[in-house]
């Protein structure tokens, strides 16, 4: 199953996003938990995008699911400033300040990140979760 | 997301509803900074009706927890979802926030706990 989704990059995308996102995810046979985790993750790299790719400026961002047998893949671009989530430091837990939570989710709930330099014309972020782990 | 809220007595009780996340969080972070403000002594969260939650709910709610230590107030998080239970415990913060399973327990804490 692939499936591609283009954005205008606003906070107001996300909740009709997460619900699509859901069914698509359930329907693959992901179970409940690990899809609200996946559904966290994707949302949290969105806020990011949104926060610090376009700092609040117009923008556009997809969100694409390839289905696996082995793994889901969800590739997510943009065109704003360049932000490399993974190279980002990770918060001492328990945070006991605001903030800074929204990569450490992104790298605990997915088994691979990755950040593709190569791609010139903004941001370019894999997230993959394998099924051997179910 | 909705927030309604109510008094018992003098605890200040905040009923949420739908998803908390970084759109919805700026209205919920108004609603406690004006209870924070206030110094108000005693705020219940109830949270069965939130489904959802991203690091910006959590954020919030760090702020809020941080800003009633401050002036010896006391903030408590209850009937937590599934899945917002589950981003605490991803977040290593179920351990920091006085969460009670029912909103009776969240009653209890206050009136016999210091």
């Amino acid at each position: 199953m692939n499936k591609k989704f283009e954005l205008v990059a606003q906070s107001e995308v996300l909740p009709p996003l997460r619900r699509d996102l859901r069914q698509i995810l359930t329907q693959i046979g992901w179970n409940k938990k690990t899809t609200a985790e996946i559904l966290l993750a994707v949302d949290e790299a969105l806020t990011n995008v949104i926060r610090h790719a376009y700092q609040g400026t117009f923008g556009k961002m997809t969100v694409q699911i390839e289905d696996a047998p082995e793994r889901t893949e969800i590739i997510l671009e943009d065109q704003g400033k360049k932000f490399d989530p993974t190279k980002a430091p990770l918060p001492e837990l328990p945070r006991q300040k605001p903030g800074g939570l929204g990569i450490h989710f992104i790298m605990t709930i997915m088994d691979q990140v990755f950040y593709d330099e190569n791609y010139k014309e903004g941001n370019r972020l894999h997230l993959i979760k394998l099924k051997s782990k179910i | 997301m909705k927030i309604q809220t109510a008094n018992r007595d003098d605890i200040h009780i905040l009923e949420l509803s739908g998803e908390l996340d970084y759109h919805s969080s700026p209205e919920l972070r108004e609603k406690l900074n004006e209870l924070t403000g206030k110094q108000t002594s005693k705020i219940l969260i109830d949270l069965r009706g939130v489904d959802y939650m991203d690091s910006s709910g959590i954020a919030t709610f760090v702020e809020a927890f941080q800003k009633t230590k401050r002036y010896q107030g006391r903030l408590i998080l209850a009937e937590l979802t599934t899945t917002v239970r589950g981003v605490f415990e991803i977040a290593k913060l179920d351990s920091i926030f006085e969460i009670t399973k029912t909103m009776d327990e969240a009653f209890e804490h206050f009136t016999s706990k210091v």
